[in-house]
């Protein structure tokens, strides 16, 4: 009798293992850790569930994703982009200082971009025709140089990615904080705040008796920002999974060596994955200064970049290059989201926020590890 | 590097050691003015950043205080980002709270995040730091002059009886006059000295451009030039220390009471000019009231919850006050350089 | 007499393929013993196993008959075993002193008693007759004086069993002659020694015994004077060519496909051309540093050269690695893992690498995954990988020569003309070797050059047309296969006149 359970526990076991274990490799791991802890918490914090926290989950989804897609990317080649916070910073207060409608004396006058870029009257695009798109290209073209000098330094220089994107951090971030004097800059014309606030689909649950709705218990469902990342990560997945171009990103993130005498163009490719590092962290420039209505050379320092590459290696795409889908960070941007925001309703003190937020990066990092060695047992 | 990155970088300490005290005082205050009433409220209490050893000390007592009283405070600690102080009021607002209040990173977010809560019919107020747009939201304010004038005053009269009948000749060491905080400090001075029309000569004006170094040199020629100077005040307290080094070697930094005393006044409160007067050195400085920023606030908002505004729109002045030789030891305590002070010493 | 060291039954296999097997050897106490044998036949493997760098996976050894099983290198130290290796593992920047005492600082009263370390040190070297102060940094000195300092290491230990790995490599002929007088006072003080090395005529001068390896197993072993330069190389490749070279299905045409013309580059290759006709299979053998990969890096246009032309069809190639490959060129390098494969990406992944940019349709260069992957099966078939599922399965989880047919498969999808192999059978079993030569074979006969560089001489000629020896960067003789002759071509390798 004990023998023959024994036998049993032995065939089934290991059927439990390679379950659990294909669940890990399969590229929904993260949505399904998000849906089950979702689950887990609502009980206890009924807000969780709340429209109004739902509309403010996807809202806070949008500009994190726009970034992190950017270091996907770089992640893919086995790199490492710290600039985008620098990037988001930088490109905010440009744009802000190109397109202001009015520049405040007495507190940008000693900044280096009063009178060439700014003045009373407003940024010098303020008023013209189109000036929101120029606006716009000047304020992306820029951010994309930064990004390139970034690939120059790892590509031609073979410079480690961590210091060339950390010098590039330290100094973008240093120049965006002289050039406007720490100042923000306000006063941005209203077409630039929409692609920040603005509404397209909202939602109102409840009855139709009144008159007037609460504008609280209005929810906003799909606005500007929504619709830019979409299309940004829609672009990104067709571009990283589906061309040429990606396959050799992720040839040189799987074996830079081989992939360069295999005839990749790995030089080229690396600019390029930096160019649209800092391309999509630009996007994200604008989606954060929108919707704070101001250019800020400050924005994006601090723990933000914590939030974006820790999203991303949550989603799954690896530290040690080669591996990285777009969808994975969609999911790791939602679970990394809805962390932030479960932890915020349970009233932890920021402290606790950032030590939870680093222990769930290392989870990351460690299932990384265990995902890459899974993978190679699954396949031997 | 620039000139006023001293003047900056102080700021932000400033600033940041004023939040903190703020966050004490105004979450007991909370717990204190409820704590006879029934109603229990949620505040939302979003602040810019706050230091790690205040948050230890001052925790415990905060969330007793007001769990007492039978309120709820959300705490939320933007860490210096703004888009997450942005991001942490929308999540307040999404959990229903009654009220907020908000101690922003800087005039800029503080108009944005104030327009969020309005929109979401959540009544919020300001303090510590202006929204660079005044005229929504509960907002308290110093008033630089009127600050001023209290520390002038205080000094002018000092001045006057020690030298009575003689003309006396006054100086100022002024702040960046492009910071509006400047000019306001400024106007005080001048408003105090100008109602003894009598007692003074034409006063002598430093500038210091908000910079340690300018006004060392500044103060240096101004001093060899005119060496009888009879009562000197500062646009802020932090260049107490320039302002000793210039007047030290010259006989001029001496206690109260000591021969040679020149009759001083500062403004800010900070920890140097706490010990200054204590020491004796310096007669006054002018202090946001803190206490009474975050008590009006908090008054303000509850207010607003009870009479079911949803977009109060408020400007409450904060006059502040002078700390002085003669008022220290009862109003010691609401200065927070000193609060720091004593926390340091022990 | 019980010998100082005895390997009995000893076997070594990496991954599956056996590198040393059942080896019986005995190194008798006072000795020198001279090891020899072709790149590959076990040399290191045995002293790593030795030098208890690597646990044997059978057999035993004895230690003055004593079972001796070493769970590191530090107990081989502790026994007395002492290397003396090609690279030195001395820190320049301490001094000579230091690197001597550097795991066992004499200490009195806790503090590091100079004194003593400097008295002992001047003695070591003093017995060594190195002309240096024990405070000299061994930065200062020249690679010969380095490596007594690496003997008075082993002294200082009191090593009773010294270790010679190539020491020769980097010294002048004048050091040369110092260490073999200095092995000489070694094995006059009792000292037992192997000595390695591909310098034969050295091996002879200096040992008192030597022994032959070939594939792992010892093939000869006796007193010096039963080997002469020319045994010695016939002992070191051994049996007849077997059959597992396939017969060549085709014959080299008069059409140049590869003509490289005098190509330099100071100290790695000098003045080397050479031609590699239409369906040629044209071997260039040599050992290890003799710069044979490095003539092929800087065909392929990885490397810089100095001087010198290579065209491929008449054409000349210049330019890096990719305008090559775009010309023709296809490069199957020696490291697979390092530089041929992403060992974690599939076997599909791999196998579309270098051609992968035919596969983009425009404008945007999206893959078009239909074509992909019936070119991919297509040649998986073409190759005959083993597995179940390219799409899927990835490279690391192939056999060697699997993973190889992959390497290999990835250049066939973008038809080159001419095929550069860098040892394309390392590490490989006999029976996926006998498969890699039967694609060489084809890869010929469909009229491509292949220049194939290996360090089995045996293997070069079983399926060359032609063979070029190079030593030290410079061809040094070149053989049709009619001329085919073990003997000369090693000679020439190892730059010995046979008669």
């Amino acid at each position: 009798m004990s023998v023959s359970t024994a036998a049993g526990a032995g065939r089934t076991r290991p059927d439990i293992t390679d379950r659990l274990k294909r669940l890990i490799l399969s590229d929904y791991f993260v949505l399904w850790l998000s849906v089950a802890y979702f689950a887990a918490l609502v009980p206890f914090f009924p807000t969780l569930a709340n429209p109004a926290n739902l509309a403010n989950l996807l809202s806070n989804t949008w500009p994190l994703l726009a970034v992190a897609l950017g270091q996907t990317f770089v992640m893919t080649t086995g790199g490492i982009d710290l600039s985008q916070g620098a990037i988001i910073g930088f490109t905010s207060a440009l744009v802000a200082a190109l397109l202001a409608t009015a520049g405040a004396p007495e507190v940008l006058s000693k900044a280096p971009i009063w009178g060439v870029l700014i003045t009373e009257s407003g940024g010098i695009l303020s008023g013209q025709a189109g000036s929101l798109l120029i606006g716009l290209a000047i304020m992306l073209a820029t951010g994309i140089a930064i990004g390139m000098l970034n690939g120059v330094g790892v590509a031609y220089f073979r410079m480690p990615p961590f210091m060339m994107t950390l010098v590039t951090m330290i100094v973008v971030s240093a120049l965006a904080i002289w050039l406007t004097q720490s100042e923000n800059i306000r006063n941005l014309p209203e077409g630039y705040v929409m692609l920040g606030k603005g509404d397209i689909v909202s939602l109102y649950i409840g009855p139709q008796d009144r008159s007037q709705i609460p504008r609280r218990e209005i929810m906003s469902l799909i606005g500007y920002p929504a619709v830019i990342t979409i299309i940004l990560a829609v672009g990104a997945h067709f571009l990283l999974n589906r061309t040429v171009f990606g396959r050799q990103v992720f040839a040189i993130g799987a074996n830079r060596q081989a992939a360069e005498i295999s005839g990749v163009p790995v030089r080229r490719v690396l600019v390029a994955v930096y160019g649209i590092a800092a391309f999509c962290a630009t996007v994200g420039a604008i989606l954060y200064s929108a919707r704070l209505e101001a250019g800020r050379p400050t924005l994006g320092e601090g723990t933000f970049l914590l939030d974006v590459i820790g999203a991303t290696v949550i989603g799954g795409t690896s530290l040690f290059g080669g591996k990285g889908k777009i969808i994975w960070t969609v999911f790791g941007v939602i679970f990394f989201v809805l962390l932030s925001n479960s932890l915020n309703l349970m009233n932890l003190s920021s402290f606790h926020i950032d030590m939870m937020k680093g222990a769930v990066i290392l989870g990351a990092a460690l299932l990384d590890v265990a995902r890459t060695r899974l993978s190679r047992e699954v396949s031997s | 590097m620039q000139p006023d990155d001293s003047m900056i970088n102080r700021e932000r300490m400033m600033r940041k050691h004023v939040a903190n005290k703020v966050a004490i005082a105004a979450v007991a205050a909370a717990g204190m003015m409820w704590s006879s009433g029934a109603m229990a409220a949620t505040i939302c209490f979003a602040f810019q950043d706050l230091e790690t050893e205040f948050w230890v000390a001052g925790h415990q007592a905060i969330t007793t205080t007001l769990a007492e009283a039978g309120h709820t405070v959300l705490e939320r600690n933007a860490n210096e980002d703004a888009n997450r102080q942005l991001e942490q009021v929308r999540d307040c607002i999404a959990q229903g709270v009654d009220g907020i209040i908000l101690i922003p990173q800087d005039g800029e977010s503080a108009v944005t995040i104030v327009g969020e809560a309005q929109d979401n019919d959540v009544p919020i107020a300001v303090f510590n730091r202006p929204p660079s747009d005044l005229s929504k939201g509960i907002i308290v304010v110093a008033d630089n002059a009127q600050i001023a004038q209290q520390a002038v005053d205080f000094i002018a009269t000092q001045a006057i009886e020690a030298n009575p009948g003689e003309k006396l000749t006054p100086l100022i060491v002024v702040g960046d006059l492009g910071d509006p905080n400047a000019v306001g400090r400024r106007d005080g001075f001048y408003a105090a000295i100008n109602a003894h029309p009598d007692a003074f000569n034409t006063p002598i004006e430093v500038a210091s451009e908000w910079d340690a170094a300018t006004a060392l040199a500044n103060l240096e020629a101004a001093v060899t030039a005119n060496p009888d100077i009879d009562l000197l005040f500062t646009s802020s307290d932090f260049l107490f220390p320039t302002i000793r080094s210039v007047l030290e070697p010259r006989g001029m930094w001496k206690k109260i009471g000591e021969e040679g005393h020149v009759p001083m006044a500062g403004l800010d409160g900070d920890v140097t000019a706490c010990r200054l007067i204590k020491e004796g050195y310096v007669d006054a400085t002018g202090v946001q009231d803190l206490y009474f920023e975050a008590e009006a606030a908090l008054e303000a908002i509850l207010a607003a919850i009870e009479s079911g505004e949803s977009q109060p729109n408020e400007v409450i002045e904060d006059p502040g006050f002078a700390l002085t030789s003669a008022n220290l030891a009862e109003r010691e305590m609401d200065m927070w350089g000193c609060v720091l002070a004593q926390e340091s010493a022990s | 007499m019980t010998p100082l060291l005895a390997l009995e039954g000893i076997g070594k296999a990496w991954f599956g393929v056996p590198a040393v097997s059942d080896l019986d050897l005995a190194v008798p106490e006072g000795v020198v013993l001279g090891i020899i044998g072709e790149n590959g036949a076990g040399k290191s493997t045995l002293m790593n196993v030795i030098g208890g760098v690597v646990p044997p996976t059978s057999g035993e050894m004895r230690w003055r008959g004593d079972l001796y099983q070493p769970a590191s290198a530090a107990d081989a130290t502790a026994r007395g075993i002492a290397f003396i290796h090609q690279e030195l593992n001395l820190f320049t920047n301490l001094s000579i002193a230091e690197n001597i005492f550097i795991d066992s600082f004499p200490r009195r009263l806790g503090v590091i008693d100079t004194g003593t370390m400097r008295q002992r040190t001047a003695t070591l070297l003093d017995r060594l007759n190195l002309h240096a102060t024990p405070d000299t940094p061994v930065g200062n000195l020249a690679p010969g004086e380095r490596q007594l300092v690496e003997i008075a290491k082993a002294l200082h230990r009191e090593a009773q069993l010294i270790i010679f790995d190539e020491p020769t490599t980097s010294l002048t002929a004048r050091e040369t002659e110092r260490l073999f007088d200095t092995i000489a006072g070694l094995k006059a003080a009792g000292t037992t020694v192997i000595y390695i090395s591909h310098i034969l005529s050295d091996v002879q001068r200096l040992s008192d015994r030597i022994a032959v390896l070939r594939d792992g197993r010892l093939v000869g072993e006796g007193a010096v004077a039963a080997f002469d330069v020319p045994t010695m190389i016939q002992t070191m490749i051994g049996r007849e060519l077997s059959n597992i070279y396939p017969p060549r299905t085709a014959a080299p045409s008069p059409e140049i496909v590869l003509r490289v013309e005098g190509l330099s580059q100071a100290g790695v290759v000098e003045n080397v051309s050479l031609k590699v006709h239409a369906g040629e299979i044209f071997g260039l053998f040599g050992l290890m540093g003799s710069g044979r990969t490095e003539l092929a890096r800087m065909i392929f246009g990885l490397d810089t050269t100095a001087s010198g032309t290579v065209s491929l069809n008449g054409l000349p190639l210049e330019g890096n690695a990719r305008s090559r490959i775009g010309a023709g060129l296809a490069f199957v390098t020696e490291n697979r893992r390092e530089e041929g494969l992403m060992m974690d990406a599939t076997i599909a992944d791999n196998l579309v690498l270098a051609a992968i940019e035919d596969f983009g349709r425009a404008p945007l260069a999206l893959l078009d995954h239909d074509r992909l992957h019936s070119a991919t099966q297509a040649m998986r078939d073409e190759v005959r990988i083993k597995a179940a599922d390219i799409a899927t399965q990835p490279v690391r989880a192939l056999s060697g020569g699997n993973q190889q047919k992959v390497v290999i498969g990835k250049w066939l999808m973008n038809k080159p003309r001419l095929f550069l192999l860098d040892e394309p059978t390392r590490g490989v079993d006999v029976g996926a070797k006998h498969e890699i030569y039967a694609i060489i074979d084809r890869l010929a006969a469909e009229g491509n050059g292949v220049l194939l560089i290996s360090s089995e001489l045996e293997e070069l000629m079983g399926i060359c047309d032609r063979i070029a020896v190079m030593n030290h960067g410079e061809i040094t003789g070149e053989f049709e296969r009619a001329a085919f002759n073990g003997t000369a071509i090693l000679a020439a390798a190892f730059r010995e006149t046979v008669n």
